[in-house]
């Protein structure tokens, strides 16, 4: 098992909490975790890239403690950040040199096919950063992908091209979670679909099952969660 | 190496406008001491050193200012980033302290040089031995006690109060440390006092003593510097200098240590 | 969501889209778009062009290849075998799209008169 949870409950002063969650993880998924704002998916990921501890249970990735384990994982948050004076070369040398998994040559390519500009990040718009972020996020050659709301705030054709680089860069024994309200435009990427409510597990099923039932995965959204 | 030099020139790029404070300082009290008109020399020297003394003070607020700039870094998810980066707590707390000791060094050292100038122009002159005593080791000694323990507490509070940051109490720590501050201060105080002169104290400044009393010693109300060896001088103290540079270290690591309970 | 990249058709709601993949060439195949011997895209290009994942275009590919529609040739790429059984497909196709089309005529109680006639009507108009 590449990741997983046993019983965790995280609980917060003011933000999305999860109760008594269990999940497993193997290599080799792309897994959906889809849910309404606040249902805990932000928090799931976080807590596999170790940058939230559980309140109880065990999160276990890699055989040890996510955090420990942050040279292996990719983590794209939806408000994690780079500072405003950041160019995507001065990204590319912070890359390089912080993590031994990172491809230059890889992320100069997806920099030119996701039409990242070569300026400081204060100058970019959103879509922009977005994309320079996940330019740095696939350029790893990591085996736990987890991408917080990657398409959020995103104009449609930086979505379909985000979403198109992820296919591509995806291999086989690579584990990807990615949350998401664009459920539509993803579904087709998703194997497995993880539907979270107010901190639960409402459902959690293979995307081609759902079909096999006439039902998209997005279809199930509104009638899992509504 | 390759990763600390890359956090310290992440500093760099994050923190260089911080020098323009320091030496706007600089400037402004060199300015200040071209002000002094005085007339009895020591007397402008009295008053030129108090500004320098200023200045002194002044950049080490900035050095604290600086360094202390997690919040916003949390506040606009640049935190989260370092987090996920492979360096240790240790590493980055390491690359931050470096970069603002550097930067400090070199502002401390230009006021070691601004101390020789109005010394020079109050009529007392060093020699080799004496002026690097008071370029280098003035700074280093002055770091030491003062500046490298004060930058290693902000560190720690700043961390210490971002660990808490997400369960919202980061307000706890913070007074907590707050309160007990002058009480560690007092304690450190009384432990100095009573160690020192046990160990072999620093000799700086050995031939200085004699060029003050060479221009001060012959005129009224000097009487009371009636030989150099009366001055009975015998050197900065080592004590306090360890004893800092220890507690440096215990905060240093304590904040590495608390970077990686840090949740973002 | 409908997801319709020139000749390749994917609706969410229809199905597993391994199945419509396979679909998709039998149409293909069926209109002429593709021949045999023709090369089908690798299972990267295409789930990259569908934004589906990878493992349902090899699982389309393996349905395929079942059926004896296409082979993969090792170190080319996968193709659409000479021998795909073209003219059935075709005749499959129009045998489906009839018995959709007869059964909506039954439920009207329509003769089958009435249905060729509104056949021709509508066929050189669409």
């Amino acid at each position: 098992m590449l990741a997983k949870l046993e019983h965790v409950t995280k609980r917060y002063v003011k933000n999305e909490g999860l109760r008594d969650l269990s999940l497993d993880f193997p290599a080799g998924e792309v897994v959906g975790v889809l849910g309404l704002n606040g249902s805990g998916k932000s928090t799931l990921l976080k807590l596999l890239a170790g940058l939230l501890f559980p309140t109880s249970g065990t999160v276990t990735v890699f055989d040890g403690a996510p955090r420990s384990k942050r040279a292996n994982i990719v983590f794209l948050g939806e408000n994690d950040a780079l500072w405003p004076w950041m160019t995507p070369s001065d990204a590319m040398k912070f890359m390089s040199n912080l993590y031994d998994d990172f491809d230059a040559a890889r992320f100069t390519g997806l920099l030119d096919s996701l039409k990242v500009p070569l300026r400081k990040t204060k100058t970019m718009s959103r879509g922009e950063r977005g994309r320079l972020r996940l330019a740095m996020a696939l350029a790893r050659n990591a085996k736990l992908y987890l991408l917080d709301e990657p398409l959020a705030g995103i104009d449609l054709i930086s979505r379909e091209s985000i979403l198109s680089s992820i296919v591509q860069e995806w291999h086989t024994d690579e584990t990807i979670l990615l949350s998401t309200h664009e459920v539509a435009e993803a579904e087709g990427l998703f194997e497995r679909a993880i539907y979270l409510r107010e901190g639960r597990l409402a459902l959690d099923v293979s995307a081609e099952s759902l079909r096999e039932g006439g039902k998209s995965v997005v279809d199930t959204f509104r009638e899992v969660l509504a | 190496m390759k990763r600390f030099s890359t956090l310290i020139w992440l500093e760099h790029r994050r923190n260089w406008m911080w020098s323009l404070p320091l030496l706007g300082s600089l400037l402004f009290w060199a300015w200040g001491i071209k002000q002094v008109t005085v007339m009895d020399v020591g007397e402008r020297l009295g008053i030129r050193a108090g500004l320098l003394a200023g200045a002194i003070a002044i950049g080490t607020l900035v050095l604290c200012i600086m360094i202390g700039r997690i919040r916003s870094e949390t506040r606009n998810g640049q935190y989260q980033v370092l987090l996920m980066s492979p360096p240790s707590g240790y590493t980055h707390i390491s690359a931050r302290f470096t970069y603002a000791v550097g930067v400090g060094f070199t502002y401390y050292v230009a006021i070691g040089f601004l101390f020789w100038w109005i010394s020079a122009l109050a009529g007392i002159h060093f020699d080799a031995r004496s002026l690097v005593d008071l370029i280098l080791a003035m700074p280093l000694y002055g770091m030491s006690v003062g500046v490298f323990p004060l930058l290693a507490y902000t560190l720690l509070l700043m961390v210490f109060v971002s660990a808490y940051r997400i369960s919202g109490k980061g307000w706890i720590p913070g007074v907590v440390m707050l309160l007990g501050t002058p009480v560690v201060l007092q304690w450190i105080g009384n432990g100095m006092t009573r160690i020192l002169w046990t160990l072999p104290s620093w000799r700086v400044f050995e031939n200085v003593p004699a060029a003050v009393y060479e221009q001060f010693g012959q005129g009224e109300g000097y009487e009371f510097i009636t030989s150099a060896s009366e001055l009975d001088y015998t050197g900065l103290p080592i004590e306090p200098m360890l004893l800092m540079l220890a507690l440096t270290v215990v905060f240093l690591i304590l904040a590495g240590r608390i970077w990686q309970e840090v949740e973002a | 969501m409908i997801n319709d990249k020139g000749n390749w058709s994917i609706d969410m709601s229809a199905g597993p889209i391994f199945e419509q993949i396979a679909k998709n060439v039998h149409q293909m195949l069926a209109r002429g778009a593709l021949k045999p011997g023709d090369k089908l895209p690798s299972a990267r290009d295409l789930a990259a062009k569908l934004n589906v994942n990878p493992n349902t275009i090899v699982h389309a590919y393996n349905e395929l290849e079942a059926q004896n529609v296409i082979e993969k040739r090792r170190g080319l790429g996968t193709f659409v075998r000479e021998d795909a059984p073209v003219t059935g497909m075709k005749k499959d196709m129009l045998h489906q799209a009839a018995n959709a089309y007869a059964d909506e005529g039954r439920q009207l109680d329509a003769s089958i008169q009435e249905a060729i006639t509104a056949l021709k009507e509508v066929w050189d108009v669409g």
